[in-house]
């Protein structure tokens, strides 16, 4: 799976492409580690964008879950967008769509994941 | 249609293994809207046997198999691992809070919930799991 960061204000985008299964679930869960905790500053908000996510398992939806915990705490928005049909299955059947905010796509997140700099 | 393979219980392997799930797709020439669950039934229960199941004295050989008849597909997952039944596991509260949440038993539970039919049984030293749903209308 490819993770590529974009900046977007005080947002940090995180898009994904290809599978989130067992075998790319550690490498994606550290490197989400590293976005939360922030190069100098942490972000206000985080977004992962699954426009191009084709496939997530159960060990990919644990690394979400603990990535929303985790944003929780330190007090960074969290949000989801873009699911494809195989993934938004996944999140419906698991109930994760209802934890996570999960939005159509990234516009509608960014709406909804303040601040931008003033 | 029918196809199968067997590999040693290792993690390493879950890659050759949806790539034989793929090949088999498109040989059978099947919806691609599908594909997710069996892709999904295949690891979570694959990673299932890799986790339980190392017995001393080796590494336990895991046959998957696919038949597709009438429209409908069944994938089997058998280990000569030690005696384990996935569907044993208690089902995770999936509408608990965030905070609450548990990831233990999802992966059964997402199988359970996107197959037809799923049923186990310990044969001749075997676990055996059997998942089954219907991938297209039956030929008239």
């Amino acid at each position: 799976m490819n993770v590529r960061l974009e900046s977007i204000g005080l947002t940090t985008v995180v898009v994904l492409e290809g599978r989130l299964d067992f075998g790319a679930a550690a490498g994606f869960q550290a490197r989400l580690g590293q976005v939360l905790a922030g190069a100098e500053t942490k972000p206000a908000g985080v977004i992962i964008d699954c426009a191009g996510l084709d496939y997530v398992s159960s060990a990919g939806l644990r690394v979400f879950l603990l990535a929303a915990r985790a944003s929780q705490r330190a007090g960074v928005a969290f949000a989801i967008c873009a699911l494809t049909p195989a993934v938004r299955e996944v999140f419906d059947v698991s109930g994760f769509s209802r934890v996570i905010a999960v939005y159509a796509d990234r516009a509608a997140a960014l709406a909804q994941t303040p601040p931008r700099p003033a | 249609m029918k196809r199968h393979t067997t590999v040693p219980s290792d993690a390493a392997q879950l890659p050759g293994l949806t790539q034989f799930l793929q090949e088999f797709w498109s040989a059978a020439d099947l919806p691609p809207a599908e594909t997710v669950t069996f892709e999904l039934a295949l690891e979570e229960i694959f990673m299932n046997v890799v986790m339980h199941g190392s017995p001393e004295g080796g590494v336990p050989r895991v046959e998957v198999s696919l038949a597709l008849c009438d429209g409908c597909l069944t994938l089997m997952i058998e280990d000569d691992g030690p005696s384990f039944d996935p569907l044993s596991l208690a089902a995770p509260d999936v509408t608990a809070s965030l905070e609450e949440r548990r990831v233990g038993g999802l992966g059964v539970y997402l199988v359970r919930q996107m197959m037809d039919a799923v049923s186990y049984q310990r044969l001749g030293g075997r676990n055996q799991l059997s998942m089954t749903k219907r991938v297209r209308e039956p030929t008239p």
